[in-house]
């Protein structure tokens, strides 16, 4: 899905060759970002299929270019105005625990305290990457990485409420 | 910079001595950002305020930028408290009717007349932490976030060999606080700025460079990040 709506974005404004693509799809994606160069190539042909985006032709080194139609500038407004919901980043833990709780598995606190470990070592390895890219100027990924952060934050608040009710 | 050894700091009420510095040995280099952490109680903030030379230890020696601070008269331990450490507090400390600019400058009184050297240095602090524009308001119309950053300028005014900050985020809400943490991580990344924080706040903590655990009045822990299992260990503290 990201990689879709990251090539109808890299070609918002200017024609692109697959492998710009890819390092623009790359960029998008911050900090877990890249992504393999097979996946732009099948999306692309998927989107040409679909009329997203179309093939004027190719560059002076032979490189085939690919630009957004008008279908596909209208498909990527519509995605940027679906809001997304907070749950899915972490259904996966939330899934797993619940399926947990439901077999009364005996290695919870453990599940949690591991999750935990993880959170934090996020948090601090984030905290020194965000403040790294604030004073490099890179203003916008330094507030993607803030949202993380915050996110993060409510994860470890709500393990250590679990953890407070289960003593 | 801060060499500590056997750091013992008692308190005594009627027949009652409760030790709550145990004997402590820590080191800290010239151009770290150290945060301490560690439950209510631990003895944390004791230890900032003996590093401040705030407070005298029953035992032990401090040393900050090769001078003894437990081996000073009061009046020398004032001056240098004055020209070597800046302070921030959890509740700012400023003097509420008096000026950004007067707060700012007010620990350079004591050394003698403002010079147009000093009053521009001012100046650029008020600009470098973001409170252009605001020199002459007063301390008392400011908001939280605002006067703990005048707190941070009057700390950096004398060019502290080190600055000490005791929970400076614990009455800010989380975007305020970044903001005031980004500042402490601005000063200390690109003026290589000694900083000693104490904090409870693992948000927090993950601006300093090493984090020292405080458990009981003794050090449980010193965990550079550098090191594979730190979050393990960060995690099992705080369970």
């Amino acid at each position: 899905m990201s990689v879709k709506y990251g090539i109808l974005t890299s070609l918002f404004r200017q024609r692109h060759h697959g492998y710009e693509l890819k390092l623009e799809v790359d960029s998008l994606l911050g900090i877990k970002g890249k992504i393999n160069p097979g996946q732009v190539y099948t999306t692309l042909d998927r989107l040409m299929r679909d009329q997203l985006v179309s093939s004027p032709g190719w560059d002076d080194q032979e490189r085939k270019l690919f630009q957004l139609e008008a279908r596909g500038k209208d498909e990527l407004e519509k995605w940027l105005l679906e809001p997304v919901p907070y749950y899915t980043a972490k259904e996966d833990f939330f899934f797993k625990w619940n399926c947990a709780r439901k077999i009364h598995f005996a290695q919870e606190k453990q599940m949690l305290e591991q999750q935990k470990e993880m959170i934090i070592k996020e948090v601090m390895e984030l905290t020194k990457l965000k403040t790294e890219l604030l004073l490099q100027g890179e203003e916008n990924k330094y507030l993607l990485i803030t949202g993380t952060l915050l996110h993060l934050e409510a994860d470890l608040n709500w393990i250590n409420q679990v953890e407070n009710r289960s003593r | 910079m801060i060499k500590v050894t056997n750091l013992t700091k008692e308190f005594v009420q009627g027949q009652e001595r409760t030790q709550v510095l145990k004997g402590i040995d820590l080191h800290i280099e010239e151009g770290e950002f150290v945060a301490i952490m560690g439950p209510s109680g631990s003895g944390k903030s004791t230890l900032l305020q003996l590093l401040g030379g705030l407070d005298v230890p029953t035992k032990g020696d401090i040393q900050v930028d090769q001078h003894f601070l437990n081996k000073m008269k009061e009046r020398e331990r004032t001056i240098f408290r004055r020209q070597k450490l800046g302070f921030i507090f959890q509740n700012y400390q400023l003097l509420p009717t008096l000026t950004v600019e007067e707060n700012i400058a007010f620990p350079l009184h004591a050394d003698g007349k403002l010079t147009n050297e000093k009053n521009k240095w001012i100046h650029e602090l008020i600009a470098s932490v973001g409170l252009e524009g605001l020199n002459r308001k007063r301390a008392n119309l400011l908001s939280g976030g605002q006067q703990q950053r005048v707190a941070i300028a009057r700390a950096l005014v004398n060019h502290p060999a080190v600055l000490l900050a005791d929970e400076p985020t614990g009455n800010l809400d989380r975007a305020k606080a970044e903001e005031i943490l980004v500042l402490l991580s601005t000063f200390h990344r690109r003026k290589k700025q000694t900083i000693v924080m104490v904090t409870h706040d693992i948000f927090a903590a993950g601006f300093a460079d090493h984090l020292i655990l405080f458990k009981d009045g003794v050090i449980d822990q010193v965990i550079s990040r550098k090191e594979e299992d730190y979050a393990k260990y960060l995690a099992n503290f705080m369970a």
